[in-house]
């Protein structure tokens, strides 16, 4: 050995099973204590985790009261190539019913906006139009992007996420500076929102 | 050992955040509002009091060799039953320390206190330290809090203090977090050094 002041490794085979056996015990019985509070609170979690989803999705549908939802559906190919086509990824899609009717999709998309992700539900109605979009989750700066992701008023006096409704695949790509506009001094979290608005009506548009 | 001493040290003399200097990453990050505040507070004394005992029992029958594996496999075991309990019991709380909880495992006060304390002391010590040193790193959490959130958000939990357009809005940013902790780590040295030179 060429460092003398090195601590000789103990090779002793029963040292070593010692120390193994040791680990192994305290991770049984880790994983053990773990596998009894997952128990008590997994139902708890994945029931909240729903609650939140479907408010969500109420924020996006014309008639909020008369709407259920389905579970979330099996994303097909075709779907999660509509949305990464249009520049966001597909998280999940939900099929909205009201009064017993077919009223489109609820559709959750990640967009990348300047500050990382912006998760993002937008419905779609069942011709093919916007009916609403709220944001889930971002972390866009707070006094700027945050304006974005509150709604606030562009200069034209329509909220920033409100004049996405209504608008639908028969538009073209939407397209800040052109047929939406952005929030001054936010103009790549209004580009990031754009782009998951986009997303979700392709995918609304693979769903036919 | 005595409870005053130990509650002294980890209060002022050697507290966590401001003279230890652990988890300082966390105390910036949540920092904001003072539930967020009292949330991750709470949660690291649980964690640190748990942790601590159960490597203060276990402390004779751990090969020195792998104790900081140990170690790692008991904290992140307490870590991920409160971050389930959280997230089961009070959502709003997990929603918004978010990924901070499960980063307790990487918290060094509980590692260092684990390295530095438990491992060589008593049962009833190491409950009384992590309590003691619990308590310091939640006093500094909200301290912090409620610069922040007064100065930066111009409310306190959650209550507006300040009207809406005059609060310094850096402060809730991540430099304001920098700004507020190297006030307090100075305004604490300077305490510290003030009553050596009054004995």
């Amino acid at each position: 050995m060429s460092n003398q002041t090195h601590e000789k490794v103990n090779m002793d085979p029963g040292y070593i099973i010692k120390l193994a056996v040791t680990l192994l015990i305290t991770c049984a019985v880790v994983a053990a204590a773990l596998g009894g509070v997952n128990a008590v609170t997994a139902d708890k979690i994945a029931a909240i985790n729903w609650e939140k989803t479907v408010n969500a999705m109420k924020a996006v549908v014309a008639d909020p009261d008369a709407t259920e939802f389905s579970d979330a559906m099996e994303l097909t190919e075709t779907m999660t190539a509509a949305a990464s086509g249009a520049g966001a990824s597909l998280d999940s899609v939900y099929q909205a019913t009201a009064n017993g009717e077919n009223a489109g999709y609820a559709i959750k998309v990640v967009a990348s906006g300047s500050q990382g992700s912006i998760e993002m539900m937008v419905g779609v109605d069942g011709e093919g139009a916007v009916t609403g979009v709220s944001i889930v989750k971002n972390s866009e700066t707070k006094g700027i992007g945050s304006k974005v992701m509150e709604n606030q008023n562009t200069a034209s006096g329509t909220g920033v996420l409100s004049q996405f409704i209504g608008k639908s695949a028969a538009d073209g790509t939407l397209t800040v500076g052109s047929n939406v506009d952005a929030i001054t001094g936010a103009t790549v979290s209004t580009r990031g929102v754009t782009t998951g608005v986009n997303a979700a009506l392709a995918v609304a548009g693979a769903l036919g | 050992m005595n409870f005053g001493k130990q509650l002294k040290e980890g209060l002022l003399t050697q507290n966590p955040v401001l003279v230890q200097m652990l988890g300082l990453c966390s105390t910036m990050a949540i920092t904001t509002s003072i539930a967020n505040g009292i949330g991750m507070g709470v949660s690291v004394i649980i964690i640190l009091t748990a942790s601590n005992v159960v490597i203060s029992a276990i402390r004779k029958v751990v090969p020195d060799k792998i104790r900081i594996a140990m170690f790692i496999v008991v904290i992140a075991g307490f870590v991920t039953c409160v971050d389930l309990l959280l997230q089961a019991f009070v959502p709003s709380i997990a929603a918004s320390l978010g990924v901070f909880i499960p980063l307790i495992v990487v918290n060094c006060i509980i590692l260092g206190r684990a390295e530095a304390f438990s491992y060589k002391n008593g049962i009833g010590a190491s409950f009384f330290d992590g309590i003691c040193q619990g308590l310091g790193y939640t006093f500094v959490l909200l301290a912090m809090c409620v610069i922040r959130e007064l100065l930066g958000a111009g409310t306190l939990a959650g209550f507006r203090i300040i009207p809406e357009q005059y609060p310094i809005g850096v402060l809730t940013l991540p430099v304001g977090g920098f700004l507020v902790l190297g006030c307090l780590i100075a305004a604490m040295q300077w305490a510290l050094s003030k009553s050596k030179e009054g004995k």
